[in-house]
C-alpha cells in the first residue's frame, strides 16, 4: 500500500533517488528591536541581528514511487523543506537535488515534473469554473490534449469531481475545493508530488478521501510523494516510513512502527470491571476509571506482570493492552528540547 | 510557438471571464480615466477664453481633441499592474506564479487586455459624450491616421514594460508608494496628460524628450492630431522601438535578480 | 458627551499604534510633500498662461488648493480609513464583532480606524492657505475666521454622510471592492474652483459627489465670495445628507444581520 521502503534501501534497488538532499540549511536572518524610543534610535546606528536556523543540516533520499511522511510540529521546518526542494526558496548551503535537478534554478523541464499542494491556498481561479482552470493549465503544461482527456477522465473518476465541475470555485465547499485543487496539481502528470497540509481544515470524511486518493493516484503511476502534515492520522493512513523534523533537524527516518518503538516508554491497559470502587494505583497510573472501566498506563517492561497480577486480584470481566495513542507518542517526540 | 499561442488564448477565456465579474469595478476604475481629461479640458478650456481664444497654439477645440483622444490614448496604454505586485509580495501570493513552467507576465499581459475589451465600450460612448459636448476639431491627415496604429500599440508595450519593471521594485522593498507615486507625477507631466506637452516650459519638454514617457501616451495622440511631422512620426517611431528593447533586456535581468531576492526571503 | 471621549479614545489609540513606526512620518511627508509640489507646479503651468480663472486670481486658486489639503487630509484622517475598514468588514463577516459591541454601532464603524500621520496634510493645508492669503492681503477677521469654520463643518458634515452611504451600499454590493473610489475619483475636481466647470459638472460635483461643499465653500468662505444663500444651504444640505445617511445604514445593518451565514 505504501510503495517501496526508505532510503536504505535504496542502494540496494539500484535507481537513482527521486530527491537527494545533503546537509540542507535555510537560516534567515532577522532584525531585532527591542520597544521604546531609546532602542528605536539605537536600532538606527546598530542592528542587533539574529539568525534562526529554520532548518539546520539535515540529509535524506526519497526513492522514486515512495509515500514519504513529513512530521513536525508547527515552525518546525516542514513547509521551508518542501519550499527548497520546489525551488521557491534558496537554501543557506548544503545540496538539493530533485528528479536530477537543482530546484533553485527553476528550469522549465523541472516545473513540468513537480506540483506542490498547499492545504487552504488556493491556486484555482476564484469566479470561473474549475474546469476552465484545469483547461488553463493544460495550456501552461503544455499537457497533449489526448493525455490531457485521459488523465481529467481518470481524476474526475477517482475524485468523483463531475458534479462539480460547472460550478464556480467561489461556490464551492472547503472540501470540495481541495478536491479540484488536487485535480488541478496533477493534471500533468508530475513524477513528484509535494503535499504541504493538504488535509488541513477539512472535515473527517473528507480527509480520509484525499487520503485514500493519495494512494491511490501513488499506486497507478508510482509518482513519489513527499507529504508533510500534523494530522498522525494522515501519515499513519499512506505511509510506512516518516521523517521526523523539530527545531529544523531531522529527530528520525525510518518506519512508523520503528519510531512507535523507539519512544514508546509505555503501554496502557483497559480494564472492565463491576464498578470503580477498587483501588487501582498499585497496579499503575490510573488515567481514568468510568463506569468500572478503568485505563491504567504501565511502563513497558512492567506489563506482563501488570496483567498477570490484574487477572488473579480483581474480577475482571475484561482486559486489552494497548499501544499509546500516536498522538501522544509524537508529542512526546516534539517536546524535546532543541539539542 | 504554437505552445505559446494556446496559453495565450486559454489566458485570455479565463482573464476575460474574471474580469466579467468584477465589471462594476472596473467602471468605478473608469470614472477617473474620464473626469482626469476632462478636469483639465475644462481648466484649459477656461484658460484659453480668458485669453482670448487660444493658447500656445490650442483653441478650445483644438484642446477639445487633445484631451478626448488622451482619455482614450491612456485608457488604452494604463496598467494597475505596479499596485497589484505590491499585494501580491504583502500577501504572499507569488508562490504558485513561481512553480509554473511559465513567465508570470504572459497573465498579467492578459488580464489587462481583457479589462480593456471589457470597458472599451463605455469609454468610447463617454469620448462620444463628451464630444458632443465639447466640440472638439480634428484635422487629420491620412498618412497620421495609419501610422496612429503602430504608434499605439508600441505605446501599450513599453508602457506596460515600463511599469512592469517598476512593479518588481516591491521585491526589495514594502514602500513602494513612494516610488510609485514619484512615478505618476512624473508620468502626469511628461506624457501630456495635464497639458500638451507643447505648453509645458522648455526644459520640462527637454526632459519629457529624452524619457520614455513623452512616448507612451503623449506621442500617439500627437501624430493623430497632425501635430507631428512625417520625419519626426518616423523617428518618433524609431524612438518608440529603442525604448522598447531596453525595457525587454532590463526586464530580464530585474526578474532573475527579483526572483533570487524574494527566494532568499520565502513566500 | 460620551461620543466625543469614544471619537478621543481611538483616536489616541490609533497614534499610539502608529507613534511605533516614526518612518512612517518621513514617508507621509515625502509623499504629501510631493503631492503638494505637483499641485503646487500644475498651477503654476496653468497660470503661467493667464492671471484669470473662472473668476478666480491665481492666488485664490492657491488658497482653495490649502482647503483641498486640509480637507483631504481631514477625511483620510479618519472617516477614509473607518470607511474602508467598514467595506472590508461586511465582506469577511468581522463585523459581527463590532455589532456585539454594547455602542452604537454607526458610531463604531465610523472611528474605528485613524491614520495618523494624514495630519501632515491638514498641517500644510492649513500653511499653504495662510500663504495665499497672505500673498492675497486679506485679513481674516473673527467673523470670516467663524464662516470659514461653519463652512468646515458643514462640508465635513456632508461628506462624512456621503462616505457613510457609499459604504453602507456594500451591504448590497458586496463584490464591488473599490466602490470607495468613486469618491476619491471625483475629490480630484476640488482642485479646480467649481465654478469653471460646466454645469451638469457643477451639479455632479455639489449634489451627488459633494465636491463642492467640502471644498469651494469654505475656500468662497475666506476669498469673501460666500453668499448667504450659499452657508445656509450648505447646513441645509448636511443636515438632510446626514439623516439619509442614518436611515440607509440603518437599513443596511437590517439586511445584514437577516441575510448573514
Amino acid at each position: 500500500m505504501c510503495g517501496p521502503p526508505g532510503s536504505t534501501y535504496i542502494e540496494r534497488v539500484g535507481a537513482p533517488p527521486a530527491i537527494r538532499i545533503r546537509n540542507l540549511r535555510k537560516t534567515y536572518r532577522v532584525s531585532e528591536r527591542a520597544p521604546g524610543v531609546r532602542a528605536a534610535l539605537q536600532s538606527l546606528v546598530r542592528r542587533r541581528v539574529q539568525e534562526i536556523p529554520a532548518v539546520d543540516g539535515i540529509s535524506f533520499d526519497l526513492a522514486p514511487g515512495e509515500i514519504v511522511g513529513f512530521l513536525g510540529p508547527n515552525g518546525a521546518g516542514k513547509t521551508t523543506t518542501l519550499k527548497m526542494l520546489s525551488g521557491l526558496l534558496y537554501p543557506t548551503s548544503g545540496e538539493v537535488t530533485v528528479l536530477g535537478h537543482t530546484p533553485s534554478m527553476r528550469e522549465k523541464e523541472f516545473l513540468r515534473q513537480i506540483t506542490l499542494v498547499m492545504g487552504q491556498r488556493n491556486q484555482l481561479v476564484w469566479d470561473i469554473p474549475a474546469a476552465d482552470s484545469f483547461e488553463l493549465n493544460r495550456a501552461i503544461y503544455r499537457i497533449p490534449r489526448a493525455d490531457y482527456r485521459r488523465t481529467l477522465d481518470e481524476l474526475v473518476a477517482l475524485l468523483d469531481l463531475e458534479p462539480l465541475l460547472r460550478k464556480p470555485v467561489r461556490n464551492l465547499s472547503l472540501g470540495e475545493r481541495m478536491k479540484c485543487e488536487v485535480a488541478a496539481a496533477l493534471l500533468h502528470r508530475p513524477r513528484m508530488v509535494f503535499l504541504d497540509e493538504p488535509t488541513i481544515g477539512l472535515d473527517v470524511t473528507m480527509q480520509r478521501r484525499i487520503r485514500a486518493f493519495i494512494t491511490e493516484y501513488n499506486t497507478r503511476y508510482g509518482a513519489t510523494v513527499l507529504l508533510t502534515s500534523h494530522y498522525m492520522a494522515d501519515v499513519e493512513a499512506l505511509c510506512r516510513r516518516v521523517v521526523v523534523i523539530h527545531h529544523g533537524k531531522l529527530l528520525f527516518d525510518g518506519e512508523l512502527s520503528a519510531l512507535l518503538e523507539r519512544f514508546t516508554a509505555h503501554k496502557t491497559i483497559v480494564v472492565r470491571l463491576e464498578d470503580c470502587d477498587a483501588d487501582l494505583r498499585a497496579y499503575g497510573d490510573v488515567l481514568s476509571c468510568e463506569d468500572g472501566v478503568a485505563t491504567l498506563r504501565v511502563p513497558k517492561a512492567r506489563t506482563a506482570r501488570v496483567t498477570e497480577r490484574l487477572l488473579a486480584d480483581l474480577p475482571v470481566i475484561d482486559l486489552t493492552v494497548e499501544d499509546p495513542p500516536i498522538e501522544e507518542v509524537i508529542e512526546l517526540v516534539f517536546s524535546q528540547e532543541a539539542p | 510557438m504554437r505552445g505559446l499561442a494556446d496559453l495565450y488564448f486559454q489566458q485570455f477565456k479565463t482573464s476575460l471571464a474574471s474580469m466579467l465579474q468584477y465589471r462594476a469595478a472596473l467602471v468605478i476604475w473608469l470614472i477617473g480615466h474620464v473626469l482626469d481629461p476632462l478636469i483639465y479640458l475644462v481648466v484649459w478650456t477656461a484658460v484659453s477664453r480668458s485669453q482670448g481664444g487660444s493658447v500656445g497654439g490650442y483653441g478650445t477645440p483644438e484642446f477639445a481633441a487633445y484631451f478626448i483622444l488622451l482619455m482614450l490614448v491612456n485608457h488604452a496604454t494604463y496598467t494597475w499592474i505596479m499596485y497589484e505586485y505590491e499585494y501580491r509580495v504583502r500577501h504572499g501570493m507569488l508562490s504558485f506564479a513561481l512553480l509554473r513552467p511559465v513567465h508570470p507576465i504572459h497573465s498579467d499581459l492578459a488580464d489587462n487586455i481583457s479589462s480593456k475589451v471589457i470597458t472599451l465600450p463605455l469609454i468610447l460612448a463617454a469620448a462620444a459624450v463628451l464630444a458632443l459636448i465639447f466640440k472638439p476639431a480634428f484635422h487629420p491627415v491620412p498618412w497620421a491616421a495609419v501610422a496612429f496604429a503602430p504608434a499605439l500599440l508600441l505605446a501599450f508595450v513599453l508602457r506596460f514594460l515600463m511599469e512592469w519593471i517598476l512593479a518588481l521594485a516591491a521585491f526589495w522593498t514594502t514602500r513602494v508608494s513612494a516610488l510609485n507615486q514619484a512615478y505618476f507625477i512624473a508620468m502626469l507631466f511628461l506624457s501630456g496628460q495635464m497639458a500638451p506637452l507643447a505648453l509645458l516650459p522648455r526644459p520640462l519638454r527637454l526632459i519629457a524628450d529624452a524619457l520614455p514617457f513623452r512616448w507612451t501616451t503623449s506621442f500617439p495622440v500627437e501624430l493623430l492630431l497632425g501635430r507631428v511631422d512625417f520625419p519626426l512620426a518616423l523617428a518618433g517611431i524609431g524612438v518608440q522601438i529603442a525604448w522598447l528593447l531596453l525595457c525587454l533586456a532590463l526586464l530580464r535581468f530585474v526578474w532573475r535578480a527579483g526572483v533570487r531576492v524574494y527566494s532568499a526571503v520565502g513566500a | 458627551m460620551r461620543y466625543l471621549k469614544l471619537l478621543w479614545t481611538f483616536f489616541r489609540v490609533g497614534m499610539m499604534g502608529e507613534l511605533a513606526y516614526r518612518a512612517n512620518f518621513f514617508v507621509q511627508l515625502l509623499e504629501s510633500l510631493l503631492e503638494l509640489g505637483t499641485a503646487v507646479a500644475g498651477l503654476a503651468v496653468v497660470f503661467s498662461y493667464t492671471e484669470n480663472l473662472g473668476g478666480w486670481k491665481p492666488d485664490e486658486v492657491l488658497a482653495l488648493l490649502g482647503v483641498f489639503f486640509l480637507v483631504g487630509g481631514a477625511i483620510r484622517l479618519m472617516i477614509q480609513p473607518s470607511m474602508e475598514q467598514l467595506v472590508e468588514s461586511v465582506r469577511d463577516g468581522t463585523l459581527d464583532f463590532t455589532l456585539a459591541k454594547p455602542e452604537n454601532v454607526q458610531l463604531l464603524v465610523s472611528i474605528q480606524r485613524v491614520d495618523i500621520w494624514k495630519l501632515i496634510d491638514v498641517g500644510l493645508g492649513i500653511g499653504v492657505l495662510a500663504i495665499a492669503l497672505g500673498r492675497l492681503g486679506v485679513h481674516v477677521g473673527a467673523a470670516q475666521a467663524c464662516t470659514f469654520a461653519a463652512t468646515l463643518l458643514a462640508g465635513g458634515l456632508i461628506a462624512y454622510s456621503f462616505w457613510m452611504i457609499l459604504a453602507t451600499s456594500a451591504f448590497w454590493f458586496v463584490r464591488v471592492e473599490n466602490i470607495l473610489m468613486i469618491f476619491q475619483s471625483m475629490y480630484e475636481a476640488g482642485r479646480w474652483p467649481v465654478s469653471i466647470y460646466p454645469g451638469w459638472l457643477r451639479v455632479t460635483l455639489t449634489f451627488i459627489v459633494p465636491v463642492a461643499f467640502a471644498v469651494t465653500v469654505p475656500a468662497e468662505a475666506l476669498a469673501g465670495k460666500l453668499t448667504w444663500r450659499t452657508l445656509v444651504g450648505a447646513w441645509a444640505f448636511a443636515a438632510g445628507l446626514f439623516i439619509l445617511a442614518h436611515l440607509f445604514w440603518r437599513a443596511g445593518i437590517k439586511r445584514y444581520s437577516g441575510a448573514s451565514a
